[in-house]
C-alpha cells in the first residue's frame, strides 16, 4: 500500500474576501499564526521573511488600532512600512482611489494594505497592482484578517471550532465583521446564529453561512459556546434604525442576567471599540470570560501570518 | 435621388409582414413597398439586391442621454448619433439632464438646431418638466411643446412633491404633451447602488429595493387617471411595475411603459466582482424578476423598449462600486439584445420589433417606425443571425461603458438609412 503524496500551497494573490478560501487555507494561516503568537509570547524574534520587502499601509478611513497591528506584524517580520492615513492627504485634493494606487504602485511596494469605506474598494485597486493587496476592512463588505484572528482566538480558547454555537449578536446589516467572521466559522464547522434589531438584520444570511438569524437575542444564547458582540455605531440608535440607546440595550446589551443563558463556560469576544454599558457591561467586558484582549493580540499573529504567505515569496 | 432595395426579407412589425419583397423609396419617403418583389424597381437609380437579409424600420429610442450641452466629453449629440445608427437606430430622443438643463425654448431650438447640423439620426428634445429639474416650479411645457418638445421628463430624478406633479400633469393634459416619469420613490431608493437583496447583503452594497418602483408607480399612474395626462413609466424594471400600469389603464388611464434592452440580458449576479459598467438605475434586477419582463414583453405588456444610454467616461465609472455613477451605453446593443430573446427566447422577429419601431413611434405620434408607403424612409437591413464579440473599444459612442464589453452577441445592422440616405455601412460590407 502506498499513500498518496499529499502537497498543500497557499495560493491566493491577494486576500480580499473570506470567500475564496477553503477550511485547509484557513487552517494553514491559523497554523502559521499560531506559531507566530508563541513565539511573541516566549519573547523570541521570527525569522525576518520580510527582510527587504517593503509593505504599505494604505488607509482612506481612520483606524489606530488595525494600522498598528498590521504595522507592527510586518516590522516584526522584517518589512519596512510606510503608513499612509490617506483620508487626510490626496484624496482631499481630488485624487481617486485608483490614481492614489498608481502612483504607489509604481513605487514598487511588496504588499499594500488598504482600508477603503466603499465596499469593493480595495477589490477594485487589486485589479489595477502589482502587489499583494490585503483587505484591512471594505465598507460594509468584509475585513477578512479580523475574521481570520476571530477564528484563531476561538480555536486557542476552546481548543476547536467545530461544532459549536457562536453567537454574533449588534449591527449585523453595517457589520463588515459579521460577513467576514461568519463566513470564516462557518467553513470551519460552527454553527453561526446572527441576532439584530430587525431593521439592522439583513436578508439572505443564509448564504454567508449562518445558521439562523433572529431577533430575539435571550433565545439565541441558549447553549452559545461563544457570544461575540458587535459594535453599534451611537447614531444609527436615535431613531433611524432604533428607538433609542436604552432600548437597545434592554433588548440586546450583553448584561450578566443574559450571559448565564448561554453555557457555563461560554466565551464574550468583541472586535473593538466597544460602547461600554450600551451593547456589553464593563464588568463583562473586563470578566474573565472575556477574550477580548487576546483578539488584539492574535490579530497581530494572524496578519503575521497573512503578510508572510502573500509578501513573503513563495515557498 | 431613388433607391430600390429587393429582394429582402421584409419585416414590419405595425402590420405583421414577414415576407420576401421589395422597398422603394424617393425623395426621402418610402413610396412603394412590393411584396414578393425579388428584382429592383425600373425607376431606381440605385438598386440594392439585400441577397434575403432583413429589411426592417429604423429603431425608434425613447431615452437616451448625450453630454451636449455641458458634458461633451461624456456624448455629443453627433457622436451618439453615429452610435445610433451604427445600433439600427434612426430616430431618439434626448433627455433634457444636461447642464444647463433643457428647460426653456432656446434650450429646445438649441438641440433641434445642433441634431440637424451635426447628427445622423433623427434627434428630438424632451423638455424639462420643471425648472432646472428642481421639481419645485412647472417649466414653459406649451412654448417648448411649440418649439419642437415631443415630451416632458424630470429625468433620472422624478418630481418628489406630488402636488407640483399633479398640477404639472393637469397642465401638460390640457395641452395634449405626454409625460415619462422614471417611477422612483427616492425617500426609499436612498444611496442604493444595486439591487436590493441577499447579494446586495453579502457584497456590502446598499440596495435599491423594488418597492422604491412601485410606489412611484402607483403615485405617478394615480395621478395620470385623476389628471388625464398621457405618462410614459420610464424604465420599469419589475412585472408587478407594468402589472400597475395595466390595471391603470384598464380603468382608461393613458399609462405607457418602457423598459431599458439591458433589463432582459442581465440580471445582478452580472454586478459580478464589482464591476461598474453593470451599475444602472433602476438596477439589474433578480434572475426570476428578469424573466418576468421577458413573459410581459411577450404578452405586449411593455410598451417600449429603449436603449436607455448614458454615456459616463472612465473617470466617473473607475470607482468603488458605491461611488461610480450610474448608467451605461446602450445605443449599440439595443437590435442585438433583443434579438438574443429571438435565438434564446420566446419572441418571434416581429415581435422583438415592435416595441422599437412602430409602439414607440405610436406613442410620441412620429410617423416613421413602420415600413408604409409615404412614411420617411428611415430604414436598417440586418442580418439577424450573424455573431459578434462586442468589445467596448469598438462602440462608437464617444463613453463606451457598456455592460455588454466582452459578450458574445448575434445580430448586425449592416446599413442603415435615414430619409432614404444611407447613414450607415458596416465595414464588413464598405
Amino acid at each position: 500500500m502506498t499513500r498518496a503524496a499529499y502537497h498543500y500551497s497557499f495560493d491566493h494573490e491577494h486576500l480580499l474576501s473570506i470567500e475564496g478560501l477553503s477550511p485547509l487555507d484557513i487552517t494553514h494561516i491559523l497554523d502559521l499564526a499560531d506559531s507566530y503568537a508563541e513565539a511573541t509570547r516566549a519573547g523570541i524574534r521570527p525569522d525576518p521573511v520580510l527582510k527587504g520587502k517593503v509593505v504599505v499601509n494604505l488607509f482612506f478611513e481612520n483606524s489606530t488600532r488595525t494600522m498598528s497591528s498590521f504595522e507592527i506584524a510586518a516590522r516584526r517580520l522584517g518589512a519596512d512600512v510606510i503608513s499612509m492615513p490617506v483620508a487626510a492627504s490626496s484624496v482631499k485634493k481630488g485624487e481617486t482611489l485608483i490614481d492614489t494606487a498608481m502612483t504607489l504602485n509604481a513605487m514598487r511596494p511588496d504588499a499594500l494594505i488598504v482600508r477603503h469605506s466603499a465596499s469593493g474598494g480595495p477589490k477594485l485597486l487589486s485589479r489595477k497592482v502589482d502587489c499583494a493587496v490585503i483587505n484591512a476592512g471594505d465598507g460594509t463588505h468584509q475585513h477578512p484578517t479580523q475574521g481570520l484572528l476571530d477564528t484563531l482566538t476561538i480555536r486557542r480558547t476552546k481548543g476547536h471550532i467545530e461544532g459549536l454555537k457562536v453567537v454574533i449578536c449588534g449591527d449585523i446589516a453595517h457589520s463588515r465583521v459579521a460577513r467576514s467572521t461568519t463566513q470564516a466559522l462557518h467553513l470551519m464547522g460552527a454553527e453561526v446564529h446572527l441576532c439584530a434589531p430587525r431593521t439592522l438584520l439583513p436578508s439572505g444570511t443564509e448564504t454567508w453561512g449562518a445558521a439562523s438569524a433572529t431577533t430575539d437575542f435571550d433565545k439565541a444564547l441558549k447553549g452559545a459556546d461563544i457570544v461575540m458582540m458587535l459594535r453599534l455605531q451611537l447614531e444609527r440608535m436615535d431613531g433611524a434604525f432604533l428607538p433609542s440607546r436604552r432600548e437597545y440595550f434592554r433588548f440586546f446589551g450583553l448584561t450578566q442576567e443574559r450571559l448565564a443563558l448561554a453555557k457555563p463556560d461560554a466565551t464574550v469576544m468583541h472586535p473593538g471599540p466597544m460602547n461600554r454599558g450600551i451593547e456589553i457591561e464593563s464588568a463583562i467586558a473586563d470578566g474573565d470570560r472575556s477574550v477580548i484582549t487576546e483578539q488584539v493580540e492574535m490579530g497581530v499573529a494572524v496578519r503575521e501570518a497573512v503578510l508572510h504567505l502573500l509578501a513573503g515569496g513563495r515557498t | 435621388m431613388s433607391l430600390s432595395i429587393y429582394n429582402a426579407r421584409l419585416l414590419d412589425p405595425a402590420t405583421g409582414l414577414d415576407e420576401v419583397g421589395a422597398i422603394f423609396v424617393d425623395r426621402g419617403k418610402i413610396r412603394e413597398v412590393s411584396k414578393g418583389q425579388t428584382k429592383p424597381h425600373a425607376d431606381a437609380k440605385v438598386s440594392m439586391d439585400a441577397g434575403s437579409l432583413c429589411l426592417a424600420p429604423g429603431l425608434v429610442d425613447l431615452r437616451v442621454k448625450t453630454g451636449e450641452p455641458g458634458d461633451e466629453q461624456k456624448e455629443t449629440l453627433a457622436t451618439a448619433s453615429r452610435s445610433a445608427v451604427a445600433g439600427g437606430i434612426t430616430s431618439f430622443v434626448v433627455m433634457p439632464d444636461t447642464r444647463p438643463v433643457i428647460d426653456d425654448v432656446a434650450l429646445v431650438r438649441f438641440i433641434a438646431d445642433r441634431a440637424k447640423a451635426s447628427a445622423a439620426a433623427r434627434i428630438y428634445p424632451a423638455g424639462a418638466l420643471t425648472t432646472g429639474l428642481k421639481g419645485e416650479a412647472m417649466a414653459e411645457i406649451g412654448l417648448m411643446s411649440k418649439a419642437g418638445a415631443v415630451a416632458f421628463s424630470n429625468g433620472d430624478l422624478p418630481v418628489a412633491n406630488a402636488s407640483i406633479l399633479k398640477r404639472a400633469m393637469a397642465y401638460a393634459a390640457s395641452l395634449g404633451a405626454t409625460i415619462i416619469s422614471r417611477p422612483d420613490e427616492r425617500t426609499l431608493a436612498g444611496s442604493g447602488a444595486m439591487n436590493s437583496g441577499e447579494l446586495a447583503g453579502r457584497m456590502g452594497l446598499s440596495g435599491i429595493p423594488v418597492e422604491a418602483e412601485w410606489i412611484g408607480a402607483m403615485r405617478d399612474t394615480a395621478l395620470a387617471e385623476a389628471t388625464g395626462c398621457t405618462l410614459i413609466l420610464d424604465q420599469v424594471s419589475t412585472p408587478r411595475t407594468i402589472a400597475i400600469a395595466q390595471a391603470a389603464r384598464g380603468r382608461g388611464a393613458k399609462v405607457f411603459t418602457t423598459a431599458a434592452a439591458h433589463s432582459f440580458f442581465f440580471n445582478e449576479r452580472d454586478v459580478g466582482d464589482y464591476l461598474t459598467y453593470c451599475k444602472v438605475n433602476p438596477p439589474f434586477r433578480s434572475e426570476e424578476t428578469r424573466l418576468g419582463l421577458i413573459d410581459a414583453l411577450k404578452r405586449g405588456e411593455i410598451d417600449a423598449v429603449v436603449s436607455a444610454h448614458d454615456p459616463q467616461p472612465p473617470e466617473e465609472k473607475r470607482l468603488p462600486f458605491g461611488e461610480a455613477a450610474f448608467g451605461a451605453a446602450g445605443l449599440e446593443t439595443v437590435l442585438p439584445a433583443m434579438l438574443s430573446l429571438v435565438h434564446d427566447g420566446p419572441l418571434s422577429l416581429l415581435e422583438a420589433l415592435a416595441p422599437i419601431t412602430c409602439r414607440p413611434a405610436d406613442m410620441l405620434g412620429l410617423p416613421q417606425g413602420r415600413l408604409a408607403a409615404n412614411t420617411p424612409a428611415d430604414l436598417i437591413l440586418f442580418d439577424p443571425g450573424k455573431p459578434w464579440l462586442c468589445e467596448r473599444e469598438h462602440l462608437r459612442s464617444r463613453s463606451t461603458n457598456s455592460p455588454f464589453d466582452g459578450r458574445r452577441l448575434q445580430g448586425r445592422v449592416l446599413r442603415t438609412f435615414v430619409g432614404g440616405e444611407e447613414v450607415f455601412t458596416h465595414e464588413s460590407i464598405a
